[in-house]
């Protein structure tokens, strides 16, 4: 008979071989204790909390170099204003408090935006931060969510589907196509888009899709997929390493010596483990396609929050700048832990470690 | 007369590499009778490993390419099948397990449910069925605390644990003839003691063959019935265990002996390592493999490939020296008890 070997009993804490001298063993046996606790308890709901206190001070973060960021560019939103006095200027300064000392305005600042408000533009009429955001933010974010999506699926599929066919024609065509996703700018694309679609519109008779404007679902294919191409050209060539990697890897060649068929091995052994490394960089490529989707709102008229953000910029208006940066970088944070609760889920060496 | 348990004969496999052609096996022959074990030893790309993959169908092809020969089970051709008569030979008929436990298991799969996979694919059962054997597969293979084992990952299971939960994936199914691919040597001394005997153990109980690949004279001298030992893509000796160790009849088998270390207090002699390196299969050798290698080479030697001589019943070697008209001076060499 086999005793418990042991090796397989669970490794010893570091701290059981006296690495902290100075604290007295009674103390020692305490805090070892608390360490077990935690560590058994060690499920999914502590890490979702320590990553939300990341994301938190992550987004002060943020906030605070957006602040000062903006203190520091010469000019305020006033100055922009043709025929002010000195005397309304100062009026005005005292009325939103910038004339107050930076400190004052930083935490007042904070304050306002722990309470969720984001204060009042400065060169619209009568527009609250808020309004804004909550008016234009849900087009933006349709969009961005849709060019995600079609990114990521595409991204999984073509780049297994090269990794399956490598060296052959699928493979030779697919990576022609993901090194023009990947070089050609989107406004390119869109512009390119939007021709074709009129003439294939011309050459029906009908209006297949719109090629322009925001509404319903068939105006936004088009932007979506524009916006996800160059991200989807990206993650094919990732999943396309990732796949081949996991193709010759020991465990794949276990699944075959148990005799499972080639779609329960690509299934259950391949993909789930090659999608590991694409499922990382779709925090940043979230960001990347939120952020900057502008140019293809543009190009479409899309009411998105891009426009208000770049004119903001362009105009100085502190409440909509540091309003809508702070904003788009809580929802890049958030999303990033979505993906990172994500990528737990699906390893779980992430989970539990 | 039945025919063997599995019976393979002249099995040639070729891999295509940018550096030419590597023919890694070059007409192996051998049996497994149920319930004994085969040891196949021999060094690093000799082919051993090559040979037991071609068997499962685990030759990438492309590169790899079964040039020739035939593999029966009970008689049924398996080389380049899936099934015989209506089970399949992967993962039912021959379960396998590998050198690396560590990463030859999903990192993203419970333990449990891998050793579910075959239940579910080749016995139709159902999830929570083959749960619950998996469980009492853990069991069989004496782990611990199988229920919540089994609901465990591969990166919480240490190396021996792991190569247990294999054997215990492999042996789902009860296959006839398990091949164990260098089981032990990624493990430390003492756990490669416990999966030996395990495997007697389980090969006691079920009845099933063992093909055990080895480069370890140690582990052969414990476990084999049978031995087969490989060089240069070929099988040049091949008899019972004690045969093959007491009565060696081919000077490779001798060379391997003298350089093993022993655990006599009174032992005298120093090892021996065998000189030069094995042959460059892009281009074999005409003549016989171990030639340039070999002390007690002759002229035929290079020149023609020595046939299987039978030295006893059971027990031949691929070398010129068990010719009628060879010289007989080969200090420990078996030759035969017909010739003396």
């Amino acid at each position: 008979m086999v005793t418990v070997r042991r090796r397989d009993a669970a490794p010893e804490p570091p701290w059981v071989h006296g690495v902290s001298p100075a604290v007295p063993p009674a103390q020692i046996s305490v805090i070892e204790a608390v360490f077990r606790e935690i560590l058994r308890n060690n499920t999914m709901w502590q890490y979702t909390l320590k990553r939300l206190i990341q994301g938190i001070t992550t987004v002060w973060f943020i906030a605070t170099a957006t602040f000062l960021a903006m203190h520091n560019v010469p000019g305020d939103p006033l100055s922009a204003e043709r025929g002010t006095s000195e005397a309304i200027r100062a009026n005005l300064a005292a009325r939103y408090g910038l004339d107050k000392p930076l400190a004052e305005q930083y935490f007042i600042y904070l304050g306002n935006f722990v309470k969720g408000d984001f204060g009042i533009s400065f060169t619209q009429q009568n527009r609250q931060v808020n309004d804004i955001i909550r008016e234009h933010f849900p087009v933006s974010a349709t969009l961005g969510v849709l060019a995600v999506i079609f990114a990521a699926l595409g991204g999984v599929l073509w780049g297994a589907l090269t990794a399956l066919y490598r060296n052959r024609l699928p493979d030779t065509i697919i990576m022609f196509m993901v090194i023009l996703g990947i070089s050609v700018p989107s406004f390119v694309f869109a512009a390119l888009g939007q021709l074709t679609l009129v003439n294939l519109n011309a050459l029906f008779g009908i209006s297949l899709l719109p090629v322009a404007g925001w509404g319903t679902v068939s105006h936004m294919l088009l932007p979506a997929l524009v916006l996800g191409m160059g991200t989807m050209a990206y993650l094919t060539r990732l999943m396309r390493s990732s796949m081949l990697e996991i193709i010759h890897s020991d465990y794949v060649r276990t699944a075959k010596a148990k005799g499972l068929p080639a779609a329960r091995i690509f299934s259950r052994h391949q993909l789930r483990n090659a999608i590991l490394p694409v499922i990382t960089v779709l925090g940043p490529a979230i960001a990347a396609i939120t952020t900057g989707g502008f140019v293809v709102e543009l190009v479409f008229a899309i009411p998105g929050l891009g426009r208000y953000f770049v004119q903001a910029v362009q105009q100085l208006d502190y409440t909509v700048i540091m309003g809508t940066t702070v904003f788009y970088g809580a929802f890049l944070v958030f999303m990033v832990i979505v993906v990172d609760l994500l990528y737990g889920w699906i390893d779980p060496r992430v989970r539990l470690q | 007369m039945n025919p063997p348990l599995l019976e393979v004969s002249n099995l040639q496999v070729e891999f295509d590499t940018y550096g030419g052609t590597v023919k890694a096996v070059r007409g192996v022959d051998f049996t497994v009778e149920a319930g004994r074990t085969l040891a196949i030893v021999g060094e690093s790309g000799c082919g051993k490993s090559v040979t037991v993959q071609a068997l499962m169908g685990l030759i990438p092809m492309p590169p790899g390419r079964i040039m020739g020969g035939s593999a029966t089970l009970r008689g049924i051709e398996i080389l380049g099948r899936k099934t015989v008569q209506g089970r399949e030979v992967r993962g039912a008929e021959i379960g396998m397990i590998f050198q690396d436990p560590m990463s030859s298991l999903n990192p993203t799969m419970t333990i449990g449910d891998q050793i579910a996979e075959p239940l579910q694919v080749h016995r139709g059962y159902s999830h929570r069925q083959a749960l619950a054997r998996a469980i009492e597969l853990l069991e069989l293979v004496r782990i611990p605390e199988a229920a919540r084992r089994a609901a465990q990952y591969p990166f919480e299971f240490s190396g021996g644990m792991l190569q247990r939960a294999m054997i215990a994936m492999a042996i789902s199914c009860k296959p006839t003839i398990l091949i164990a691919d260098e089981p032990t040597t990624a493990l430390d001394v003492t756990i490669q003691a416990q999966i030996l005997d395990l495997l007697k153990d389980l090969q006691r109980e079920t009845g099933m063959a063992i093909i055990l690949i080895t480069h370890d004279l140690g582990v052969v001298a414990r476990m084999a019935d049978d031995v087969a030992v490989m060089y240069a893509g070929r099988i040049v000796e091949a008899g019972s265990v004690d045969d093959v160790f007491y009565r060696s009849a081919h000077p490779y088998t001798l060379g391997l002996k003298q350089a093993m270390p022993t655990n006599h207090r009174d032992a005298v002699q120093k090892l021996m390592p065998i000189e030069g390196s094995p042959p460059d299969l892009f281009a074999p050798p005409v003549g016989c493999g171990y030639c340039p290698r070999c002390p007690h080479a002759m002229s035929v030697c290079a020149a023609q490939p020595p046939a299987p001589f039978s030295v006893a019943d059971a027990h031949y070697s691929r070398c010129w020296l068990q010719h009628a008209q060879a010289p007989r001076t080969v200090v420990g060499l078996y030759t035969g008890g017909h010739h003396d």
